[in-house]
């Protein structure tokens, strides 16, 4: 029903890489290694790892459903439960995407208000994010994908560049090795989640994939390589810090910079941080784009016009928001949505797609 | 029409990130580039802090500030209502904690401020000072300012000599990890413009309980750096020598189980520095090798016994048999197990070279 897009807004399947993985590594990888250490000790990283797994598992599904109803998430939702009842399943996801907007560019803000501006305005430059996402946003799904392209290959050297930090790291802290029970591991996967979040973009931009089915494999990459990351950065934290202290760091990957001095700059989460807004504009940028297109199909209203009417609803509710004890409450309670969505609904979605595709298959013959 | 507006919108948000934050020129403010504290009374705490004024075409101008307070940042505010500048914490060097201070009150309460601050680096050098920070930071060192002067006295001990790696991060790992006692090195003024590294301090819970001298620093290296250098003399019957190691390593192997037994393997490669016997033989050459590996043997259990004693653990043993065992119980560990544990040195000594005479 929808799969109407013109060939010329459709971007190359390798892209889907970036799209996948740049909104998976947003803000939750400054800060994830506390919160899995929490339950798992340092055997978390191991929780990571199913946690992937878990990921790649739910982007076959993803591929599975969308190419029975041949589309994105709506079309899913009208094979599956009919359309009246479709588009109300539908329109949450609206509010799903302003909640994953707000929590970005809160933390995002947080980060900056806390290790570099104390000063700084969170609705002015709130505004001023907004208003390039929208200008982005503007630009077309094409666009999008590039400024995930770049958000990508441009900060990359961060990633590199933590090595420096190795030779005042003991990674004998991780010994001994499954010193935790299964069932921390797994609650440590749960909370996992959060981070690896955000590749259930791919059911809604889906139609404007050319040639579906060889973006599979680059979204598995995509999914495969955020793990990966987080894995590198796991264990570099907790060879870095001890455990008793990483629980005191609300960001241990900024701090890790802590140690790093340049001969020009003697701070280095200045550029990092810095660096880190590039990461999350196209985190907002698909967000509102999701939340956007949605609006249009479900209630034929002008793209235009409710990217706007979204950014000012995600102005207003981020610029609401002042202690960190409400952006961690904002945090957590966008977690829970996410798994709930991601490693619950899905699944569900699932089932109800192969029984639905089933009964049609049958009437169909008879 | 459309362009003209995006002009202006564009231009106006650009002004209004203008105004955003407070910019600081380097000019207008003054930097910290090192603090000490010293004791007062139970309550109260002395901080001078080392603000180098920069002229052109001279060596930096140094001034102090000195204020009482009971804690750090006050002092930092204190200080504030004394400099023509807003002063600004971002390039600080080193902190220094008198030696009564850091055993009456404890250095912890004071770090926390410097471990919160985000302008701060963790790369930031502590020492303990024999005597009084503000007298030490009175004197006029080297010509690049004073916390520049301390802070590259440590540098070069530390990449060259037998001071062991220090710094704001690693003491903060050493305090943090379980099974592990953190320490500090130690500084005293020798003369009016003098200073020199007089030996490590040894701290448990934050405070000082003891100290290791300056001739033992090379064993205590050895025993707490993956990797290090330094020189110790060598005395056989035939002559004394200088032995420099070049390149050594440690290794930890836990040997056997209750109560505990920890086999510390430590080999080190060396050159001859210098000979005060006849004649370097082979047969000489092996002879010290014995000598060192027996200095190193005793010298070394020697330091981890009075460990032992003062219940401290700067090798961090403890947290090596932690991951060596599952469930491992540090109460317990604390408690009873370190006392009864028996620690075995297997040193290795290779002289590879003795210079350019034969």
């Amino acid at each position: 029903m929808n799969s109407n897009v013109p060939n010329s807004k459709k971007i190359s399947p390798f892209l889907v890489f970036f799209l996948i993985h740049t909104m998976q590594s947003g803000v939750g990888i400054l800060g994830f290694q506390r919160i899995i250490a929490k339950t798992a000790g340092y055997d978390a990283w191991m929780s990571i790892i199913l946690t992937g797994l878990v990921v790649h598992i739910l982007l076959w599904m993803m591929f599975k459903m969308l190419k029975i109803a041949d589309g994105d998430i709506t079309s899913i939702h009208t094979f599956v439960l009919g359309k009246k009842i479709g588009k109300i399943f539908s329109s949450f996801f609206i509010l799903y995407f302003c909640l994953f907007t707000i929590t970005v560019l809160r933390s995002y803000i947080e980060v900056v208000q806390v290790w570099m501006f104390p000063e700084l305005r969170t609705f002015w430059f709130t505004l001023a994010l907004l208003i390039l996402a929208i200008y982005i946003v503007f630009g077309g799904f094409r666009t999008v994908a590039g400024i995930a392209f770049f958000s990508i290959i441009l900060p990359f050297y961060i990633d590199v560049l933590f090595v420096v930090i190795i030779p005042y790291s003991d990674f004998t802290n991780l010994l001994p090795i499954f010193d935790h029970s299964v069932k921390e591991l797994l609650l440590a996967s749960r909370d996992m989640s959060f981070t690896l979040l955000g590749f259930e973009t791919l059911l809604f931009f889906y139609p404007f994939i050319q040639n579906p089915e060889r973006s599979k494999k680059w979204a598995h990459f995509g999914a495969l390589f955020s793990t990966m990351l987080c894995i590198y950065l796991a264990i570099l934290a907790f060879g870095f810090f001890p455990e008793a202290q990483l629980q005191k760091n609300t960001w241990p990957t900024l701090a890790m910079w802590k140690i790093i001095k340049l001969p020009f700059v003697e701070r280095f989460e200045y550029i990092g941080v810095s660096n880190w807004g590039l990461v999350i504009l196209p985190n907002i940028c698909i967000c509102l784009w999701c939340a956007s297109r949605l609006a249009k199909q479900l209630f034929s209203i002008r793209q235009k016009t409710s990217v706007t009417a979204i950014a000012i609803l995600c102005l207003i509710a981020t610029s609401l928001i002042s202690t960190r004890g409400q952006i961690d409450l904002l945090t957590t309670y966008t977690g829970k949505v996410g798994f709930y969505f991601n490693f619950i609904y899905v699944p569900l979605l699932f089932a109800g797609t192969l029984i639905a595709k089933k009964v049609r298959n049958r009437e169909k013959h008879t | 029409m459309r362009s003209i507006l995006k002009l202006i919108t564009s231009v106006f948000l650009a002004l209004n990130l203008i105004g955003c934050v407070k910019k600081e020129v380097l000019d207008d403010i003054s930097l910290i580039e090192g603090i000490g504290f010293d004791y007062i009374d139970k309550k109260n705490i002395l901080g001078t802090a080392v603000i180098p004024v920069y002229l052109p075409d001279q060596p930096p101008k140094k001034t102090t500030f000195s204020t009482k307070a009971e804690i750090s940042k006050s002092i930092l505010q204190d200080i504030q209502r004394q400099t023509a500048d807003p002063i600004a914490t971002g390039s600080l060097e080193v902190l220094l904690f008198s030696k009564t201070l850091t055993e009456k009150l404890g250095i912890l309460p004071l770090v926390d401020a410097f471990q919160r601050d985000p302008s701060i680096g963790s790369d930031l050098y502590l020492a303990v000072v024999d005597g009084e920070t503000k007298e030490l930071l009175a004197g006029q060192y080297g010509i690049r300012g004073n916390a520049t002067y301390i802070s590259k006295l440590m540098e070069h001990n530390i990449k060259n000599e037998d001071l062991p790696q220090s710094n704001l991060e690693l003491f903060l790992g050493d305090f943090y990890q379980e099974g592990k006692t953190p320490f500090i090195p130690q500084l005293k003024q020798i003369g009016k413009n003098k200073m020199k590294i007089s030996g490590i301090a040894l701290l448990k819970h934050g405070k000082m309980v003891d100290q290791i001298a300056p001739d033992k620093m090379f064993f205590f290296k050895l025993l707490v750096d993956k990797y290090s250098e330094g020189m110790h003399r060598v005395k056989i019957e035939s002559g004394e020598a200088a032995v420099r190691s070049i390149h050594s390593s440690h290794n930890f192997e836990l040997t056997k189980r209750n109560p505990a037994e920890v086999t510390i393997h430590l080999k080190v490669n060396g050159n001859i520095d210098e000979f005060t016997g006849q004649e370097l033989t082979p047969k000489t050459i092996q002879e010290l090798q014995k000598q060192f590996e027996k200095d190193i043997q005793k010298e070394c259990l020697k330091l981890i016994q009075h460990f032992k004693d003062k219940q401290i653990d700067p090798v961090g043993i403890g947290h090596f048999v932690k991951t060596q065992t599952r469930n491992f119980d540090f109460k317990n560990w604390r408690e009873n197990q370190y006392k009864d544990l028996v620690v075995k040195i297997k040193s290795e000594v290779k002289i590879t070279e003795s210079g350019v005479i034969e």
